[in-house]
């Protein structure tokens, strides 16, 4: 066998890509959930500060989660609900979930500089971090639905139509920033709840792990 | 009619209480426990003096459905079973109090039950002293509460822990995570603690904290401080015991670590002595005190005169010799006389000897003659202005190498006892002479004549090389020969520098 560079890289290659098949599913269902983790505590504690300076809606006002661009996927409720659902569909829904709030997630990153209240340095640098966990967390599922069934590969659209533009006043802005900030804590919880549903699925042999 | 009065008072106190229709409810609120059910509860109004019912009427994405179940959760309350709860949905509430005269009702939105959610606090909680080495620890340990099902994932609890001593007012908050045990380590021996946890399922509201556990941590052992102590103490003593004796003998120490370094030393001369400057007691130290004998004017001696030869039979045979009391030294032909006249330096100064124009030729005298004054002044001479190192018990002073007689052909004049040596351009080449000259170093220039005494030259040693030991000897024997023979005239006067 001849020593060619060429043939020593491509010998290499061979070997990063079978060290990276190595990586066993549930060791990235773990760090998928990890990351979901930490969007959902981002999320909690963006509308905690928004409420912290912002009153609350009178209780006929807050805006209905129905009202919610994702809430046309359907979604289990409850836990029985949760615990019936395939890993498959499972997977499917957190990253339709994820896919759809691209781009809100940037229309709150834009008008988060010049939001009329206090906080509003504090929650523009957590929704930017939220980003860069929502893009991170959307690549890593891509890699792991690769290798579930076909439904796993099915991402549901759900479009935003909000526009980029949250209103004119200070009043209007602040509650379509609040309304979105809820929205986004709903669909975080989702997302968290599921992927940690399927990582103790999967790790039937490791109970420790749930 | 007074009586009658009052009675109709009190009809008419009676008559005007009455009821009303109730009052809407006040105050709603909602809590889940573990994420799978949850209950509300209502402050209810004014009941309007009857008796009044609440029902509770959700409705929840559509269909208007009432309260499952009004006891399990207590008065004025409605539970919702896992049939009846779902999260990420709306609830709308409303709560009717009814009663004979009327009802009234108020609506509560809950737009996610998930807001509610908030646990019980975690249970059996323990506290364990750890005191092994080096410093002690508290072990806690806790289980989440009953209620909360962790085996699925669908909810996961995070704990956080608070540490107290008992008689401070500050906690010390730990956010723990997902584990159910730490170890804190910031404890200090004698000291009682207190120990609470608590948890929030998916970043929710936080539970109640635990029950207080106590925990003390017991003092340091006593058996090991006076273990310590024990040890310390005796590992004193040596130590204090060690510079006791230092400090005794320190001398003896000093002696030992920093010996003195010996100073030049002279027998019999005392080096301060010799710095006061008390020439006679110099002079006695130099000379070893001796006593000389009293003088006698020499000229009253009998002149004995040395006859010097180069072979034993001369010696024998002469009657001369034997007749006078007189000593013959014997110089062999191969010895090479030093007679070296040591003044402190290695070069053998002797320029005291050199008399360039000094020719005088004294007929008496040969120059081993043991007459007493020309050897002294040589040496006194010698000596004057020049250190001395002498040999006390000899006292005597090498004298320089002599010219060697091993060619009587070469002798001049035989004058009497005298006997004329070398003139130095009848030196003829070849011979023992030039070998006496030689090594004796005879030069060409006169200039290294020390003394002309009669007819013998003295020659100067001059660059010659040293003697040879045994010649040393022999020459210091000649030397004490000639001094015990001989007389001073006077004690020599010389002066040391």
């Amino acid at each position: 066998i001849f020593f060619y560079p060429g043939t020593v890289k491509m010998h290499m290659a061979v070997y990063l890509v079978a060290m990276c098949r190595a990586v066993p599913v549930n060791d990235l269902l773990d760090r998928a959930s990890q990351r979901s983790d930490k969007m959902h505590s981002l999320s909690t504690l963006l509308t905690q500060e928004m409420d912290s300076h912002f009153p609350p809606y009178g209780r006929m006002q807050m805006p209905r989660p129905a009202d919610c661009h994702t809430s046309i996927l359907q979604t289990p409720n409850d836990k029985e609900q949760a615990l019936q659902v395939s890993e498959s569909d499972l997977m499917s829904l957190a990253r339709s979930l994820l896919r759809g709030w691209v781009d809100p997630l940037a229309v709150l990153s834009t008008n988060a500089i010049t939001l009329p209240h206090p906080a509003k340095s504090s929650i523009s640098s957590k929704i930017q971090e939220l980003q860069e966990h929502s893009k991170s967390l959307a690549d890593g599922l891509d890699i792991l639905s690769g290798k579930m069934g076909p439904a796993a590969q099915t991402i549901s659209f759900l479009p935003y139509t909000g526009g980029t533009d949250l209103g004119q006043d200070r009043v209007t802005i602040l509650n379509k920033f609040n309304f979105l900030l809820s929205c986004l804590r709903r669909d975080s919880h989702k997302i968290d709840s599921f992927l940690k549903v399927l990582r103790c699925r999967a790790a039937k042999l490791q109970p420790e792990l749930c | 009619e007074v009586q009658f009065f009052h009675q109709s008072k009190w009809l008419v106190l009676l008559c005007i209480h009455s009821t009303s229709a109730p009052e809407s409810p006040r105050q709603f609120d909602c809590r889940s426990r573990e994420k799978e059910t949850f209950s509300c509860w209502w402050e209810p109004g004014s009941d309007g003096g009857l008796p009044t019912e609440y029902r509770l009427f959700y409705e929840i994405e559509k269909g208007v459905r009432e309260c499952p179940d009004y006891v399990s959760a207590g008065e004025n309350s409605c539970f919702f079973d896992k049939r009846h709860t779902s999260f990420w949905a709306e609830y709308i509430m409303m709560v009717v109090a009814t009663n004979a005269l009327g009802n009234a009702s108020a609506q509560f939105q809950i737009p996610d039950v998930m807001n509610y959610v908030k646990p019980d606090p975690p249970v059996n909680v323990t506290v364990v002293v750890n005191s092994s080495a080096p410093s002690p620890f508290l072990e806690i340990r806790w289980k989440s509460p009953p209620n909360v099902d962790v085996r699925t994932g669908w909810v996961t609890p995070k704990y956080e822990l608070r540490v107290k001593q008992n008689d401070s007012k500050e906690w010390k908050t730990v956010d723990i995570g997902a584990q159910t045990f730490f170890n804190f380590h910031n404890v200090e021996h004698g000291l009682l603690y207190m120990v609470q946890v608590r948890c929030n399922l998916d970043y929710g509201k936080w539970s109640e904290w635990s029950n207080t556990i106590f925990a003390k941590i017991p003092k340091h052992h006593q058996l090991e401080k006076y273990f310590w102590i024990f040890v310390f103490v005796f590992s004193l003593i040596p130590l204090l015991t060690a510079m006791y004796i230092l400090v005794l003998k320190r001398k003896v120490v000093k002696q030992c670590l920093l010996p003195p370094v010996p100073g030049p030393k002279i027998k019999g001369v005392d080096v301060h002595l010799l710095k006061s400057g008390q020439s006679e007691d110099v002079v006695n130290a130099l000379t070893g005190n001796q006593n000389f004998p009293p003088m006698a004017a020499w000229t009253e001696q009998v002149e004995d005169f040395l006859l010097v030869s180069d072979s034993d039979e001369w010696l024998l045979t002469d009657t001369f010799a034997s007749e006078e009391k007189k000593d013959i030294f014997i110089i062999p032909a191969s010895l090479h006389l030093g007679l070296e006249i040591q003044c402190g330096d290695s070069t053998v100064d002797l320029n005291t000897w050199e008399k360039t124009d000094d020719s005088k030729e004294e007929t008496k005298s040969n120059f081993l003659n043991t007459e007493p004054i020309n050897l002294p002044i040589e040496k006194q001479e010698c000596l004057s202005g020049e250190e001395v190192s002498i040999q006390p018990n000899t006292s005597y002073v090498d004298i320089q190498q002599r010219p060697t007689l091993t060619d009587y052909s070469r002798v001049k004049e035989v004058n009497g006892d005298t006997i004329l040596i070398l003139n130095e351009e009848e030196i003829p080449h070849g011979s023992d002479a030039v070998k006496v000259k030689r090594e004796v170093s005879v030069p060409d220039d006169y200039s290294r004549v020390k003394e002309v005494n009669s007819d013998v030259v003295f020659l100067e040693k001059g660059d010659s090389k040293p003697i040879m030991p045994h010649d040393s000897e022999l020459s210091k024997g000649f030397c004490s020969k000639m001094i015990a023979n001989g007389y001073v005239d006077s004690v020599p006067s010389f002066s040391v520098k």
